[in-house]
């Protein structure tokens, strides 16, 4: 079955930020939690390049690994997600995640960690589809409306791209070849353990 | 297929105490407790929640988006940037709930940047300035609009009564929709200044002057989307990446497709510079040596187009003479740059086409703005490279409708449409505005004598452009008879203008305590509001967005489009339309302003529609084609978005509704909306027939100079009955062709009209005066392009520099080379001295660059926009930029001991500025380079000004303001303030 | 020009093109020189961060990609875990074999019926509060590293998670208590506490156990009873600390620092409960009389003679020593 998946094609993103943007706007993202972020790596130098990183919905998801709750449960898109009425806030889905994808509202008791947050790969949570209490605990469903990632959608160049794995690596071999260069599918050998064989 | 719940056990043998657990302490989260966390933790909301009654509407912010429910489509466009972004709004209950992506936009295809996906925090408007507000005493009170409109029409009159109506500077917005900028020139022109003015002033002016005085229009020629065909591409002085996001998708598409080569030429290795097939590194302020090096190498190897040139451009055997100075030996003193990569840049340029041009506001904010813009074209003119897909000067502007707001003639020397100032063009608008000229005559000033100047009637003071906004301050600081006109500023009204993105805030500050009445119409108070220290006599008006009104913008590329009203005004802000409507009224000239309008009632009065004022604006724009795009065509466009093709813009030829247009019918879109004028994508193409979008260069400039013709030679729109250059169509040269007799007996009658009935004046009724369309529907219908087909010129002899020159910043970091390259002689533009000369004397003189040795230059960053009083309200943006900062080399950094993130002071050679930011220390800049964006304001030379906002309506990010410490300098045609080319000192801060 | 205006312009560009490397000549391109993923990855050691520059204030936002965070994963899932495991099951089965093969060590004089105050009101109530706390820390503590897989099965996911979630409250609450108290045991009994030479001996004599009938003379307290100080004074400052680094997660900066934490957390908790049980089982039943000295803090004095008999004496000297009389009524020592 299709596993969805993230991939930013780096030479092509600009640190425009819509990503980031775009899911506080479809979810309501409060300030402080950062679902999605760029960062430019070797900023200033001939070479930088912007990466836009959130939850690359991992295979074998370490965060779902370590979770003391056993919170966390992966779709049959392949889409990792986590139960917050469940989730204690401890914090070891962040020290395992190697994309620091887990956020945590200064919510609970000594201004500690509430309970975490996420990209949901813009498909919600354990509450009923496209439900008042699933928008405001998890944010928007889109993919139950038959709709991506916002973020990806609202890229303003398609460097950010969403959807099944096999499709979006194809645009992206596509284009490599095309152009003659690339700089990786960022993040995608450490959270599939594979990433895109390029033979340009 | 999606698993909603993991297939979780839900009890095990625990039994009653695993029942007794379950929902017990374990709090769920609880109903909006995610979302409203968010206000939380921005604070300072208090004031919302405090605030009600009366029609108060209460921000929207926690009203979730039921996605259950059908939500209501509307379609409107970004208000920032000038790509022109479709924006599709989700509304429910009236609220905006949620904002979805316009796949079938052209333009943007569902893109947007961070600020046009983060639209819908615009209208949620917690920082909004929610009712009409005035200062009493130094507080700030609540008013209502009634009394808010009848105490600033009193005081306008009673201004205009002392110091005559030059006296109230109306500064108006590239944030207004189309019909808003054409209601506010007309406005102005009613109650009888030419001091109007908006953004485009320290945006593009140089742009617009110097490409309208090369080839006839002043805007980019060909389009975002075209960028796709182009193979060779210089980016010089635009940071596309920051500035113009949703660009970039066609710009790295094009490049990966094409190959092609991308040069970035900047002094900064910018965001779009990492993207580049090579980054050239220039010193600010040198791009005329740069091109002129380039063009030298061209030459010298024979690489110039030479068949474009002698069949479409005039001047360059002249022009030559100054551009071979720049032997690459000059051209390394000056710039710096080695011969080697300036030859490898011209030859690409030169060689592998086709190629384009990008320029932006690197270019065209220097002292030298106008003559960096004609440099640039006379390189595009060298190569051949203007009037074909994939090349041509693509000048990215900067506001959401900075173009169409500049096309609106809010300018100091324009009526609408580019029509100028002379008795014709006002009698023009008379005609269409359905007025006598001498109404609008008797609304103007009388000007005296005043220090050997001579004195104008009023007549003459209509055709006498006003002030610039960049001087508005020295105009009301100045002695009375610096300024040429009755009296100095006495009064701004300002809607939808920062204060911080013009340079010499101090003396701005100083301009603001010394006008008799301030008005702000704006949805946020800006820095018009909090810079000052006035007690009275201060107003601020609640503006709604674009996105609670309807109208047209016009984006870069010239393309039109129709934004829906999203939701109602939100709190007790009203639309431009109403409000200017209400203070004409106030003024005793709104029946005859608006008589032309359909009214109807809007949110608290009468207001004219926007269709109503976008076909007075058809009836008029003859001379840019703005003529064609009716509110009918436009909201059709609107509707089959998705029928454009994203690379020609074009719409297939059968489809019933835009069947062969371009999308949004990029002006010139000639003749009458019947006539089905497709629109023009790419400016003066000869390769299209004219009745598809095709052209010519525009023989603006005369028909011939020092007997040599200005027309064109052996160059014509294809299908063109004439081949061969001619002068623009007039009533007699239809005659002389025998094709008046093509004309309708309704087109006769019109243009009749307007000769008055005399024959003489009957033939000099032009393509640009005729009411009726007939003169353009008839050269259009023989191939030929109405204004006529002539030379682009590289020398523009009516200018300053007729050849561009090289000159040296008025604080430069090179001194030595003042003597040689000094910028241009002190002189009188625009009604006010220009002593740039004085102060380039002085500042070499006293060695102030041994004081202030680093080069400070400014720009955008993604996040913000302009002044950045909207955005930087806007928590989803606020949150990526929390801090105003200096970009510091690192080696400058090391040598001063300043780290990353720690405060410094950046003081200016002027005033004693300062400005207390933190540094980012990185190798964009050079060393000697140092960087500051200019959308921060809200602290002033290290104090937090955020209490001078009424309450409530602080925008969530505060930072000082490079225009705190940029310095003088004003280009001597457009009065552009210089704001990228100056000095400062950096130090640590304690 | 005149000459001299040349060389100077000449001199002035020379020193400019040397000062300023700016303009360095070679063709600079961005495309081709683009930095790649997985130059990155080749590059980077265990426990290293591809890191960039974020123009949010919070930097571990800079951080785009730690791939061994995994480490730490496997870590937390294989080693720690299994610490925990050993220490507790390990030393229960050990207390239960030494219980089987000793017995419960007797009060070989038989009781006196004399008692002595050995622990005062105080004393018992700061023990008692730490104990309890410690407790549940340690149940709270060990349901999330573990429970999971032992009591989840048996509760069910929801039930666990709301219990999991109480033993957080419990565990983020009662560390204030616990802490505390080990301040002030430390505070209260460190003079007893410091090592000597009797201590040596004490050791080397097994506390006693080796040989029947004859123990080791101890002050107030034995070197058992020192380190078992040390351990909750260390091991519980150790604990604390750690802790606290994890219930302010805003005081460290990256994932390392918490991972470090939490893995000193965990095993310290480990050692600390291990030393704790072996603690309980000798002042319950592992030893006959040791339990009164923590509930009625009255202790025999005939206990006190075998395990702590220089205590014993200082007391007496001091005369301390209560005899309960016929009456049952408790009269002061004459």
């Amino acid at each position: 079955m299709a596993r969805m998946k993230f991939l930013c094609d780096a030479d092509r993103c600009i640190e425009c930020n819509a990503c980031v943007t775009a899911c506080k706007n479809e979810h309501e993202v409060p300030w402080g939690i950062n679902r999605r972020r760029v960062v430019t790596i070797n900023d200033g130098l001939p070479g930088e390049r912007s990466v836009s990183m959130a939850c690359m919905h991992c295979t074998d998801a370490p965060c779902a690994q370590v979770c003391p709750v056993n919170c966390f449960y992966t779709t049959n898109d392949g889409v990792v997600l986590h139960n917050k009425d469940t989730c204690i806030g401890c914090g070891y889905c962040f020290y395992a995640c190697p994309f620091g994808a887990p956020q945590y509202p200064k919510a609970s008791n000594f201004g500690s960690r509430g309970k975490m947050d996420k990209c949901t790969y813009c498909s919600g949570g354990p509450e009923e589809d496209l439900s008042i209490a699933e928008y405001e605990k998890y944010g928007a469903n889109r993919l139950a409306e038959g709709k991506l990632p916002l973020c990806a959608e609202m890229c303003s160049t398609k460097s950010l791209l969403a959807g099944d794995g096999d499709i979006i690596a194809e645009i992206y071999r596509e284009r490599v070849v095309t152009r003659g260069y690339g700089s990786g599918a960022w993040g995608w050998k450490t959270a599939y353990g594979e990433t895109i064989n390029v033979s340009a | 297929m999606l698993i909603k719940r993991k297939n979780i056990q839900a009890s095990g043998t625990g039994g009653a105490l695993a029942q007794s657990f379950l929902g017990m302490g374990q709090r769920r989260l609880d109903r909006r407790s995610f979302l409203r966390r968010s206000g939380v933790a921005v604070g300072g909301l208090a004031a919302v929640s405090s605030l009600s009654g009366g029609l108060f509407q209460r921000a929207e912010a926690a009203t979730p988006h039921n996605h259950a429910a059908p939500a209501e489509r509307r379609k409107n466009m970004c208000t920032h940037c000038s790509v022109g972004c479709s924006v599709i709004a989700e509304v429910q209950n009236g609220v905006w709930v949620g904002q979805e992506p316009a796949f079938e936009s052209p333009i943007n295809r569902g893109s947007h940047c961070a600020k046009g996906a983060s639209s819908r925090e615009l209208v949620h408007g917690d920082r909004r300035l929610k009712y009409p507000m005035k200062k009493v005493g130094g507080d700030w009170v609540r008013i209502t609009w009634e009394q808010a409109i009848d105490e600033i029409g009193a005081k306008m009159l009673e201004i205009r009564e002392k110091s005559g109506a030059d006296s109230v500077y109306m500064l108006g917005s590239a944030k207004f929709t189309n019909e808003a900028s054409y209601l506010f020139r007309k406005f102005s022109a009613f109650w009888g200044t030419n001091n109007v003015d908006h953004q485009a002033r320290i945006c593009h002016s140089t742009t617009v002057a110097g490409v309208a005085n090369t080839w006839g229009y002043g805007a980019q020629t060909n389009s975002y989307n075209d960028i796709r065909n182009a193979k060779t591409l210089i980016f010089m002085g635009s940071n596309a990446a920051e500035a113009h996001p949703v660009a970039m998708q066609h710009i790295l598409s094009g490049k990966e497709t094409q190959r092609a080569n991308v040069f970035v030429l900047d002094p900064r290795m910018t965001r779009t510079a990492a993207h580049a097939t090579e980054f050239v590194r220039i010193r600010p302020g040198t791009d005329i040596a740069v091109i002129w090096g380039m063009l030298w190498h061209i030459f010298e190897n024979g690489w110039e187009d030479k068949d474009f040139i002698r069949k479409r451009v005039y001047g360059f055997d002249e022009a030559k003479a100054e551009i071979m100075k720049w032997n690459p030996a000059e051209v390394e003193r000056v710039t710096g740059l080695t011969e080697e990569v300036v030859k490898r840049v011209a030859q690409t340029f030169a060689t592998v086409k086709p190629a384009t041009f990008i320029w932006c506001m690197g270019g065209t904010q220097h002292t030298v703005g106008t003559a960096n813009v004609r440099a640039y074209c006379t390189l595009l003119l060298a190569t051949g490279n203007v009037g074909d897909i994939g090349m041509g000067a693509n000048i990215f502007r900067g506001h959401t409708n900075v173009q169409g707001a500049t096309d609106m003639g809010l300018d100091v020397g324009n009526l609408p449409c580019y029509y100028g100032l002379a008795p014709a063009a006002w009698a023009h608008w008379c005609r269409v505005w359905d007025v006598p000229f001498s109404y609008i005559e008797s609304r103007f000033d009388d000007v005296p004598a005043k220090q050997g100047r001579e004195a104008r009637t009023r007549a003459q003071n209509m055709e006498v452009s006003g002030i610039p906004s960049t001087r508005w301050f020295d105009a009301a600081l100045l002695d009375a008879d610096d300024v040429d006109q009755q009296d100095g500023i006495k009064a701004m009204v300002v809607f939808g203008h920062g204060a911080n993105t013009i340079p010499r805030m101090k003396a701005a500050q100083n301009g603001m305590n010394a006008l008799d009445l301030l008005v702000v119409a704006d949805p946020h108070p800006t820095t018009f509001a909090a810079l000052h220290t006035r007690t009275d006599n201060t107003y601020l008006l609640p503006i709604c967005t674009n996105f609670e009104c309807h109208g047209s913008r016009t984006a870069s590329n010239r393309s039109l489009q129709w934004g829906e009203k999203v939701v109602e005004p939100i709190f007790e802000s009203d639309n431009d339309y109403a409000v200017i409507y209400r203070l004409s009224q106030r003024l005793g000239f709104a029946d005859e302003m608006f008589k032309t309008f359909e009214m109807v009632d809007g949110k608290f009065s009468k207001e004219p529609t926007a269709e109503s004022i976008l076909r007075e604006v058809n009836r008029g724009g003859w001379s840019t084609g703005y003529t064609g795009q009716s509110p009918e065509r436009l909201k059709a466009h609107m509707r089959n978005q998705d029928k454009f093709d994203i690379i020609t813009l074009r719409a297939p030829k059968d489809d019933p509704e835009v069947g062969g247009d371009y999308y949004g019918l990029p002006w010139p879109c000639w003749g009458t909306p019947e006539m089905k004028h497709p629109g023009t994508h790419v400016l003066y193409n000869t390769n299209v027939p004219v009745a598809e979008g095709g052209g010519a260069f525009r023989p603006r400039f005369g028909l011939e100079r020092e007997g040599v013709s200005l027309l064109a030679e052996d160059s014509w729109p294809v299908g063109s009955d004439i081949e061969d250059g001619y002068p623009e169509f007039t009533m007699a040269l239809l005659q002389k062709l025998g094709w008046d007799s093509e004309l309708t007996a309704e087109e006769r009658a019109v243009i009749e009209k307007i000769g008055g009935g005399d024959p003489e004046k009957i033939a000099k009724v032009s393509w640009t005066l005729d009411l009726s369309g007939g003169i353009q529907r008839v050269a259009i219908a023989h191939g030929c392009v109405p204004f006529g087909n002539g030379k682009a010129r590289v020398i523009a002899w009516n200018l300053p520099d007729p050849v561009p020159v090289h000159r040296e910043p008025i604080y430069t970091p090179r001194p030595d080379l003042v003597a040689e390259y000094p910028t241009r002689e002190d002189g009188r533009q625009l009604r006010m001295p220009n002593i740039g000369h004085t102060i380039q004397a002085r500042a070499v003189e006293q060695k102030l660059f041994d004081q202030f040795p680093t080069v400070l230059t400014s720009g955008r960053l993604v996040e913000f926009e302009g002044g950045g009083e909207e955005t930087r309200s806007n928590p989803w943006l606020a949150e990526l930029q929390q801090d105003m900062f200096c970009e510091v080399n690192t080696k400058d950094a090391a040598a001063k001991g300043i780290k990353d993130g720690a405060w410094i002071w950046v003081y200016g050679p002027e005033e004693n500025a300062k400005v207390r930011v933190k540094a980012l220390v990185t190798d964009r800049v050079a060393p000697g380079v140092a960087f500051m964006p200019f959308h921060f304001a809200g602290w002033f030379m290290g104090e937090d000004q955020r209490g001078k906002y009424p309450q409530g309506t602080d925008p969530v990010v505060l930072g000082e303001s490079v225009n705190a410490v940029t310095t003088y300098g004003y280009d001597p045609v457009t009065g552009m303030h210089e704001g990228k080319a100056t000095l400062c000192r950096i130090e640590a801060a304690a | 020009m005149t000459l001299r205006f040349k060389l100077a312009a000449l001199v002035l560009g020379a020193t400019l093109g040397f000062s300023a490397p700016v303009m360095a000549q070679q063709p600079v391109n961005p495309t081709a020189s683009s930095v790649q993923e997985q130059q990155l990855l080749d590059a980077l050691k265990p426990g290293e961060t591809i890191s960039g520059r974020i123009s949010i204030p919070d930097a571990r936002a800079a951080d785009l990609e730690k791939p061994s965070n995994k480490t730490w994963m496997g870590f937390n899932l294989g080693v720690s875990d299994r610490v925990m495991g050993v220490a507790l099951v390990g030393t229960a089965l050990a207390l239960l074999v030494f219980f089987m093969v000793k017995g419960r060590l007797a009060i070989e004089a038989g009781r006196s019926g004399r008692t002595i105050t050995r622990f005062n009101i105080f004393e018992r109530t700061v023990h008692w509060t730490m104990a309890t706390s410690f407790i549940v820390l340690a149940l709270s503590g060990i349901n999330v590293a573990v429970g999971r897989y032992i009591v989840m099965p048996w509760l069910g996911y929801e039930a666990f998670g709301s219990l999991t979630y109480l033993g957080k409250l419990a565990h983020n609450y009662l560390a204030w208590p616990f802490m505390l108290c080990v301040v002030i045991t430390f505070v209260m009994w460190v003079r007893h506490n410091i090592p000597n030479r009797l201590d040596l001996r004490w050791l080397k004599e097994g506390g006693g156990l080796l040989v029947k009938g004859k123990h080791p003379p101890a002050k107030k307290f034995n070197a058992g009873q020192k380190i078992v100080f040390w351990g909750v004074v260390v091991g519980g400052g150790l604990v604390s600390a750690s802790g606290l680094l994890l219930m302010f997660p805003w005081f460290l900066n990256s994932a390392t620092d918490w991972q470090l934490a939490q893995i000193a957390h965990a095993l310290i908790a480990s050692g600390m409960m291990a030393m704790i049980l072996g603690h309980i089982y000798i002042g319950t039943v592992g030893t006959e009389g040791a339990l009164d000295a923590m509930t009625s803090g009255q202790v025999d004095v005939n206990w006190a003679e075998q395990h702590h008999s220089l205590w014993l004496e200082e007391e007496l000297a001091r005369g301390a020593v209560q005899r309960r009389g016929p009456g049952g009524e408790v009269t002061p020592a004459e």
